[in-house]
C-alpha cells in the first residue's frame, strides 16, 4: 500500500467503498455524468431499521490498497459498478468478458457488482439480469439511481450477514488470524495454539467486526467492539493492530459528535457530490462547531437502539479524548509499510483537530505528517502531497504555512526532472499563494504609505509569477506582473536588481506592450492594470499661467466684482481663511480656448540609470483639451527635475487635470493624481475662456537686449532699442499682425514712462491711433501699422561729470569761467580723442550716454472671448539710449538796444564725435567740429510771462512752494525754447534735432528775459520811438513827446518824477550835454506821474522845440529823491529816444 | 549560537532580518515568515486567558529537521524570532530567553532613537552589533 488516500477523514470508516468504473471506450465526460449521478446516492436508509449506510465512489482504486481491507474495512472495495457503452449486440458477449475481467481485480472483496450498458437495444436487452442494466442512450436512463440504490441494499445484506457471521463467531472453536499483507510471513511457523496466538486473533476480529457494525449503522455496537478490540490488543502488544483500532475507535466517536463530517467544505471530495435529498437529516446547520455534550444526546437519530444508550456515554469518546487516542494509534510509525496509514490517520486528526480550532496541535499532527517518510513518490504525488498540506495548513488557519507548501507544489509542477512541466498549473498554484504571503495584485494596495508584508518573499513571488506566466506563453500577463513588481517593490529593489527587472521588462515589451486593460484570467481572477507612478515620482503639479502677453483679462464693469463679498465686514480672517481653502481647489487665472497651456510638473526619476519616458500626457476631464505628449529622458537618480506638459483646449469652460499618462519600457500607464501619495498641488480645475485674438508686434527698431528694470512692475514680452541725440525724433513703425484665429476688434494704447531721474522736456511718446483702427477688425493673419514718434530732450548740461571731464585735461583751464570762449582750446584734446573712441568712451568710467525707458500697452481683444468681457495685454518696451548732442553749457543774456528785446549768449558744445550745424530762429548757422565749445547769441523779444497761464495745480496746496516755483520755471523754459527754436544738424549722419535751453535757463537769466511789469512807452510826433528808431522832426516845429507808463505788477507804482536831459553823442565817447541853446522845451522838461494802480496806466505829456538840425538824445532820468527805491531798478529803464532834426521842408523856405 | 534573528513589525512585515550563512538568505525568509503562522495562533490563544500577565516569551514555535524557532513578542506586538541550529543540543530555555531579552532591550534602545521613525527598517549599527554578537557567541 503505497498510495494515500489525503481526502480521507474519519467520516470515511463509515463508509462502504464502491468502485465505479469505465469498462470499454466510454466518452470521458458521458461517463462522468453517469458517476455523478450514481454518486448522489451517498447515503441510504435502511427500510426496516433506523440505520443509515454510506456509501464512498472512487472511479479510480489501486488494488493493492485493497489488500489492506481486512485491516481496515472501509479501504475494501465491496461494491463494483461498471459503466459500458455498447452499440451492437455482436459487441455484447465481448462486453461481458471485459466486465467479469473487471470484477477479478477486486473479486476477493467485492460483494456484488453491476453493470450499466448504455446504447445496447433489442433482444440483448430485454434479457432479464439483475447485474446487468440496459439503457438506449447516456440521456435516457432514468432509472440509475433508483438502480444503484438497490445495489447497494443488496450489498447491505451482504454486510449484515457478515457481520452477524463475525459477531456471532466468538464462540466458535477457531478464529481466523486476519493480517495486512506484509505481516503475512512474520507468522509463518508460529504456535497457532498458543493464548497469545488466540488473544491476537481474537483482538483483531474484535477490530474487524467493529469496522463492519460502523459501516452498517451500527455506531454504539462498534464503539463497544473497539474498547474490546483496543484491550485484547494492548494486552498482546499488537501494535499496529492496536492502532487501528483506536484509530476505529476515534473515528467512531468523531462520528458520533460530528454528525456534519469533518471533511469540511474546502476538501470537498474528489468527484464532487451533490448534496442529497435528504441530507438534511445530516447536516445541520451549525452542527460542526458544536462540541455535542455526548450524555445530553439522546434524541440524535442515529441509533434508536435503547440497550446500547447506557453505554453511550461511557464508550464514546471525548473530543479531547479523540486527540489523545489519535496520538497513541499513530504509532504505526514503528511499522514502515504502514506510513500511508500513518499519513492518513494524521491528516484525519488534523481535520477533527481543525473543527475543534485547536491550531496548535493540529500543526504538530501536521509537522509529523510532513516527516512520513513514503519512499520513492512519484513527483505528481509530490504535488498532491504538497498541495493537502497547503490545504490542511490553511483549514487550521495557518495561512503562511499553507502558502509555503503551495508554492512547494507550484515548483514541484516546474521540477527539472518532468519532462513536461505544467507551467499552467505552476502559476495556477503560485496565484493561490497570494493571499498567504499578504500579496494583493492590485495595485491600488500599494498606492497608500508605506508597504506593509514581506518584501523579500513577496519578490520572489512575483518574479516566480513572471516567470511562470512567460513559460505559459502569455507574455501580456508577465508583463503584468513585471510592472507590478517594479511598481510595488521599487523600494526594496537593488540597484542592480532594478536593472534587470527594468531590462527584462523591456524584452517583454518589445513582444507584447504593456497596456492599462484588465487582464481577466481564465478561472475569472481580474489582474488590474499598473500605473507606474514611480518611474517617474512626481511631486509637485503645478498648472501654469498663460504667458503675460497671452492672459486674458478680464474687463472691469462699473459695478465690479466686489460686490460679490457676502460678508458685511471688509475683512475678517474667518473669510479669508475660506477663501484660502477654496483657492486650493480652483486657480486664480484662466486659460484661453484654442491657446497652448502648460502643467509642469516636478519630477525625479529613483532609477539608478537614464529613465526614458515617452508619450508624456495629460489626462484631463470637463472640456475638450488635446493633449500634445512630450518625451522626456530622466538622469539617473535625478534630483527633482522639471517637465512641462503642454496641451490645447478645444472647447471653454472648466478643465480639471486628473493626472498623466507615460509609457516607461514600453509600458503606458495612466497615473491619476488623486492615487498618488505626497503629490503637491496648488489646484487642478482651471477656468479656460473662449478663444481670444493673439497680436504679435514688428517694429522697424531692433531687439532689444536690454530687460527693463524689474522696479517697472510689468513684465514685457518684448522690447526694442534705439540710440538717439539728444533732441531728436524718430518714428517707430510698429506693425501689427493677427496671428491668432480670432479678428482683432478693440485696440487700445497707452504708454508709461518707466520712472527714471531724468528730467524729461516735452512729450517722449505721441502716435496717432485712428489711422490703425480704420482698418479694424483684423482678420487672423492680416497686419496693420502703428506710427509712434519718439522725441527725446533731456537736459545733459548740468552734468558735473561732464564738466569735471573738460577739466581734466593737460591743458590748465582752472580759473576760467567756463562760459568763456577761451574753451576753445579744449578743441585739440577732442581730436586726440578721436583717435581712440572706443576705449576712452567705453573704458572710461563715464557714459554721459542716459537712457529713457517706456512701456508701451497694447490692449486688444476681439471674438468670442470679447464678447465675454476678456481682453489681452501686450507690452512693448522702449529702450532709449540718449546721447548727448549739443548743449549750453553758460548761458548769459546782455542787454539789447530796445529796452523790448535782449541778446541770449549761449555757449553752445557739441559733445558728439561728429560736425554739426546748430541754427537758430533767423541766425546764421553755426558750425562746430567734434568736442568744439562756441558762443553764440541770439536776439530775443523779452517774455511776458504773465501772460502763461498758470499751471493748473489742483493738489497745489500740497505741494510746496518751490515745487511749484520749479513748474512755473519749466513752464517758462518752455515758452522760450519754442521762440528760440535752435536745431542741430549732424550733415555727416544726417540726423538733426532741436537744441533746447530750458534746462540750462536760470533765475537771473530769466529775470533778464522777462519783460518789465513797468511798461514804459515814449511816443515822438505821436510814433513810439525805441533804440533803433529815429524820430525825424524839422527844425522849429514842436515835437509833442509822451511818456506813457502801463502798470502790470500787481501793485499800485509812483508817483515818480522823470526829468528829460537831451544830448549829442559825437560817436567818440563825448557826450555833449550843454544844449541849451539849441534845445528847448515848451514847457517844463520834468514830468510827474501820480500812482498808477494795477493794469492802469498814466500819460504825460511834454512838448520839445529844436532850434537846429543834428542828432539828438533823449534821456529820461528818474530823480534820484524818487521814493521807489524798494522796486527793482531794471523796471525803470526807458528807451533812449533818437531824434534827428532836419531842415523845414524846401517848399516852406521858399 | 543563533543562525537567524528577525525583528518583525506588529503588521507582520521584518524591520530586521539577519543570518549567518548570507547566501541562503531566503531560506530564512521563509522560515521566519511561515513561524509568523504560530506566533500569531499563540498570541491569539494566550489573548484569550491572561491578558495581563502575559509572558512574553513564546518558546520553540516548531522544529524543524535542521533547525529550531523561537519566538518572543512584546506589549506592542513587535516579534522577534531566533533560528538555531537543532544539533546546538546544549542550548537551553534559558538562554534562548536571555537572548531575547538582550534582543528585546536593544530594540528599547533602538526605538528611543528620536532619529528613528517606528515602522522603518532597523538600521542601528549597536543593534547590528548585538545581534552579530548573539550569532557568533558559542554556549
Amino acid at each position: 500500500m503505497s498510495v494515500p488516500d489525503y481526502m480521507q477523514c474519519a467520516d470515511d470508516h463509515q463508509t462502504l467503498l464502491v468502485v465505479v468504473q469505465p469498462v470499454g471506450i466510454v466518452p470521458e465526460d458521458q461517463f462522468f455524468r453517469i458517476y455523478k449521478r450514481i454518486a448522489s446516492v451517498s447515503q441510504i436508509s435502511i427500510r426496516d431499521s433506523q440505520r443509515v449506510l454510506f456509501i464512498r465512489y472512487r472511479h479510480h482504486y489501486p488494488p493493492e490498497n485493497n489488500d489492506w481491507g481486512d485491516f481496515q474495512t472501509h479501504r475494501k472495495v465491496v461494491g463494483l459498478i461498471a459503466v459500458t457503452e455498447c452499440v451492437s449486440a455482436k459487441e455484447w458477449p465481448q462486453t461481458s468478458d471485459r466486465f467479469h475481467d473487471h470484477k477479478e481485480v477486486y473479486g476477493s472483496t467485492l460483494y456484488d457488482s453491476r453493470l450499466l450498458v448504455y446504447g445496447l437495444q433489442g433482444e440483448v436487452a430485454e434479457q432479464a439480469r439483475t447485474d446487468v442494466a440496459f439503457y438506449p442512450s447516456y440521456d435516457e436512463c432514468e432509472d440509475v439511481e433508483r438502480r444503484v440504490e438497490d445495489f447497494i441494499e443488496s450489498l447491505f445484506i451482504v454486510l449484515e450477514s457478515k457481520r452477524l457471521d463475525r459477531a456471532t463467531d466468538k464462540s466458535g472453536d477457531k478464529i481466523p488470524l486476519l493480517c495486512i499483507p506484509f505481516e503475512k510471513k512474520d507468522f509463518v511457523g508460529l504456535d497457532t495454539d498458543s493464548r497469545h496466538y488466540k488473544k491476537r486473533c481474537q483482538g483483531r476480529m474484535r477490530k474487524h467486526v467493529g469496522d463492519l457494525c460502523l459501516q452498517a449503522g451500527m455506531l454504539q455496537d462498534a464503539l463497544v467492539h473497539y474498547h474490546m478490540a483496543v484491550e485484547l490488543l494492548r494486552s498482546v502488544n499488537d501494535f499496529l493492530w492496536l492502532g487501528a483500532a483506536l484509530e476505529g475507535l476515534c473515528s467512531a466517536s468523531v462520528i458520533y459528535h460530528y454528525p456534519g463530517g469533518t471533511a469540511g467544505k474546502s476538501a470537498a471530495r474528489k468527484p464532487s457530490i451533490s448534496v442529497p435529498a435528504d441530507a438534511g437529516k445530516r447536516h445541520r446547520p451549525g452542527a460542526q462547531e458544536l462540541l455535542i455534550d455526548p450524555g445530553a444526546l439522546t434524541t440524535n437519530g442515529i441509533s434508536a437502539d435503547t440497550s446500547s444508550e447506557i453505554g453511550r456515554a461511557k464508550n464514546c469518546l471525548s473530543p479531547e479524548d479523540i486527540i489523545e487516542k489519535y496520538k497513541e494509534a499513530i504509532s504505526y510509525s514503528l511499522y514502515k509499510n504502514a506510513g500511508v496509514i500513518e499519513l492518513e490517520a494524521c491528516v484525519k486528526a488534523v481535520r477533527v483537530l481543525a473543527i475543534q480550532k485547536r491550531a496548535m496541535e493540529a500543526s504538530e499532527f501536521l509537522q509529523n505528517a510532513v516527516y512520513i517518510n513514503l519512499g520513492q513518490l512519484s513527483e505528481e504525488e509530490k504535488i498532491q502531497r504538497y498541495s493537502i498540506l497547503s490545504e490542511l495548513y490553511h483549514l487550521i488557519g495557518f495561512q503562511r504555512k499553507s502558502a509555503f507548501f503551495k508554492r512547494v507544489a507550484a515548483m514541484q509542477c516546474v521540477a527539472p526532472t518532468i519532462p513536461e512541466p505544467g507551467w499552467r498549473a505552476c502559476y495556477k498554484l503560485l496565484l493561490e499563494t497570494l493571499p498567504g504571503y499578504s500579496l494583493s495584485l492590485d495595485p491600488q494596495h500599494f498606492s497608500q504609505g508605506t508597504h506593509k508584508g514581506w518584501a523579500a518573499v513577496q519578490m520572489r513571488l512575483l518574479h516566480e509569477l513572471v516567470y511562470a506566466s512567460r513559460r505559459m506563453g502569455n507574455p501580456g500577463l508577465s508583463v503584468r506582473h513585471l510592472s507590478f513588481l517594479l511598481q510595488t517593490m521599487l523600494d526594496f529593489l537593488s540597484d542592480q536588481e532594478k536593472k534587470e527587472v527594468t531590462q527584462s521588462l523591456e524584452n517583454y515589451t518589445s513582444k507584447c506592450p504593456g497596456s492599462m486593460e484588465v487582464i481577466t484570467l481564465s478561472d475569472g481572477l481580474k489582474l488590474l492594470p499598473v500605473a507606474f507612478t514611480k518611474l517617474p515620482i512626481v511631486r509637485s503639479v503645478k498648472l501654469l499661467n498663460l504667458p503675460v502677453t497671452l492672459r486674458p483679462r478680464k474687463v472691469k464693469s462699473l459695478l465690479g466684482q466686489s460686490m460679490a463679498v457676502k460678508s458685511p465686514f471688509i475683512y475678517s480672517p474667518i473669510t479669508v481663511h475660506h477663501r484660502g481653502d477654496e483657492r486650493s481647489k480652483k486657480i486664480d487665472f484662466q486659460w484661453v480656448q484654442g491657446d497652448v497651456c502648460e502643467v509642469q510638473l516636478m519630477v525625479y526619476n529613483p532609477m539608478p540609470f537614464e529613465l526614458r519616458v515617452e508619450n508624456m500626457g495629460l489626462l484631463t476631464s470637463g472640456v475638450e483639451f488635446e493633449s500634445l505628449p512630450a518625451a522626456l529622458s530622466l538622469p539617473a537618480e535625478s534630483g527633482l527635475y522639471p517637465v512641462t506638459l503642454v496641451g490645447v483646449p478645444r472647447t471653454a469652460g472648466s478643465i480639471t487635470v486628473n493626472g498623466y499618462h507615460t509609457s516607461v519600457f514600453g509600458v503606458t500607464s495612466d497615473c491619476l493624481l488623486e492615487s498618488l501619495p505626497g503629490v503637491k498641488t496648488s489646484g487642478c480645475t482651471v477656468e479656460v475662456v473662449p478663444a481670444l485674438p493673439r497680436l504679435q508686434l514688428n517694429t522697424s527698431l531692433p531687439r532689444s537686449a536690454h530687460m527693463l528694470l524689474p522696479a517697472s512692475g510689468e513684465e514685457v514680452s518684448t522690447s526694442v532699442s534705439v540710440q538717439l541725440f539728444n533732441g531728436e525724433t524718430r518714428q517707430l513703425m510698429i506693425r501689427l499682425e493677427n496671428i491668432g484665429a480670432e479678428p482683432l476688434e478693440t485696440l487700445e494704447l497707452t504708454s508709461k514712462t518707466v520712472h527714471t531721474k531724468e528730467k524729461l522736456f516735452g512729450e517722449f511718446l505721441s502716435w496717432s491711433l485712428e489711422d490703425t483702427l480704420s482698418q479694424f477688425p483684423l482678420k487672423p493673419g492680416q497686419v496693420a501699422t502703428l506710427t509712434v514718434n519718439i522725441k527725446v530732450k533731456l537736459d545733459f548740461s548740468g552734468q558735473e561729470n561732464l564738466l569735471q571731464d573738460l577739466n581734466d585735461d593737460g591743458i590748465s583751464v582752472t580759473g576760467l569761467p567756463i562760459s568763456s570762449p577761451l574753451r576753445q582750446v579744449l578743441k585739440p584734446r577732442v581730436e586726440s580723442k578721436a583717435g581712440n573712441p572706443p576705449e576712452s568712451s567705453k573704458g572710461g568710467e563715464y557714459n554721459p550716454v542716459k537712457t529713457l525707458e517706456a512701456i508701451l500697452n497694447f490692449k486688444y481683444s476681439g471674438g468670442p472671448g470679447h464678447t465675454e468681457g476678456y481682453y489681452r495685454d501686450l507690452s512693448l518696451g522702449l529702450h532709449v539710449d540718449v546721447e548727448p548732442s549739443v548743449f549750453f553749457t553758460h548761458v548769459s543774456t546782455l542787454p539789447a538796444t530796445s529796452t523790448r528785446q535782449c541778446h541770449l549768449l549761449l555757449d553752445v558744445f557739441n559733445s558728439t564725435e561728429h560736425e554739426l550745424a546748430v541754427s537758430a530762429k533767423n541766425n546764421e548757422d553755426l558750425v562746430l567740429h567734434a568736442g568744439e565749445c562756441q558762443r553764440m547769441a541770439i536776439q530775443v523779444n523779452k517774455f511776458d510771462f504773465e501772460d502763461l497761464p498758470e499751471p493748473q495745480d489742483d493738489r497745489g496746496q500740497f505741494t510746496s512752494l518751490k515745487q511749484l516755483e520749479e513748474e512755473r520755471q519749466q513752464a517758462r523754459g518752455y515758452e522760450i525754447n519754442s521762440k528760440l527754436d535752435i536745431c542741430w544738424e549732424i550733415p555727416s549722419l544726417k540726423r538733426q534735432g532741436e537744441a533746447s535751453v530750458e534746462g540750462v535757463l536760470n533765475q537771473l537769466v530769466l529775470e533778464h528775459l522777462q519783460l518789465a511789469p513797468l511798461q514804459w512807452d515814449v511816443l515822438v510826433n505821436g510814433q513810439p520811438c525805441d533804440c533803433d528808431i529815429v524820430a525825424e522832426c524839422e527844425v522849429g516845429d514842436l515835437v509833442p513827446l509822451e511818456v506813457k507808463l502801463t502798470n502790470r505788477s500787481k501793485h499800485a507804482v509812483g508817483p515818480f518824477a522823470l526829468t528829460v536831459i537831451p544830448f549829442q553823442d559825437y560817436q567818440n565817447g563825448v557826450h555833449n550835454y550843454e544844449l541849451q541853446d539849441v534845445v528847448t522845451f515848451v514847457g517844463s522838461n520834468t514830468f510827474y506821474i501820480d500812482s498808477v494802480n494795477p493794469t492802469e496806466n498814466c500819460v504825460c505829456d511834454g512838448t520839445l522845440l529844436f532850434l537846429y538840425t543834428g542828432d539828438f538824445y533823449l534821456n529820461i532820468k528818474f530823480h534820484d529823491d524818487s521814493s521807489s527805491r524798494e522796486l527793482p531798478l531794471d523796471w525803470f529803464c526807458l528807451p533812449s529816444v533818437h531824434i534827428k532834426a532836419l531842415e523845414p521842408a524846401l517848399q516852406t523856405m521858399l | 549560537m543563533a543562525v537567524c534573528i528577525a525583528v518583525i513589525a506588529k503588521e507582520n512585515y521584518p524591520l530586521y532580518i539577519r543570518s549567518i550563512p548570507t547566501e541562503n538568505e531566503l531560506k530564512f525568509h521563509y522560515t521566519v515568515h511561515t513561524s509568523l503562522d504560530v506566533v500569531e495562533e499563540k498570541i491569539s490563544a494566550v489573548g484569550k486567558a491572561l491578558v495581563d500577565q502575559r509572558e512574553l516569551y513564546l518558546g520553540l514555535l516548531y522544529p524543524t529537521e535542521d533547525y529550531k524557532v523561537y519566538g518572543y513578542v512584546t506589549n506592542s506586538k513587535v516579534k522577534f524570532v531566533i533560528v538555531v541550529d537543532s544539533s546546538n543540543t546544549a542550548l537551553r530555555d534559558n538562554e534562548i530567553r536571555s537572548m531575547f531579552r538582550k534582543l528585546h532591550n536593544s530594540y528599547t534602545d533602538v526605538m528611543c532613537n528620536p532619529f528613528y521613525n517606528p515602522g522603518d527598517p532597523i538600521q542601528s549599527k549597536a543593534f547590528d552589533n548585538m545581534v552579530s554578537a548573539m550569532m557568533v557567541q558559542v554556549c
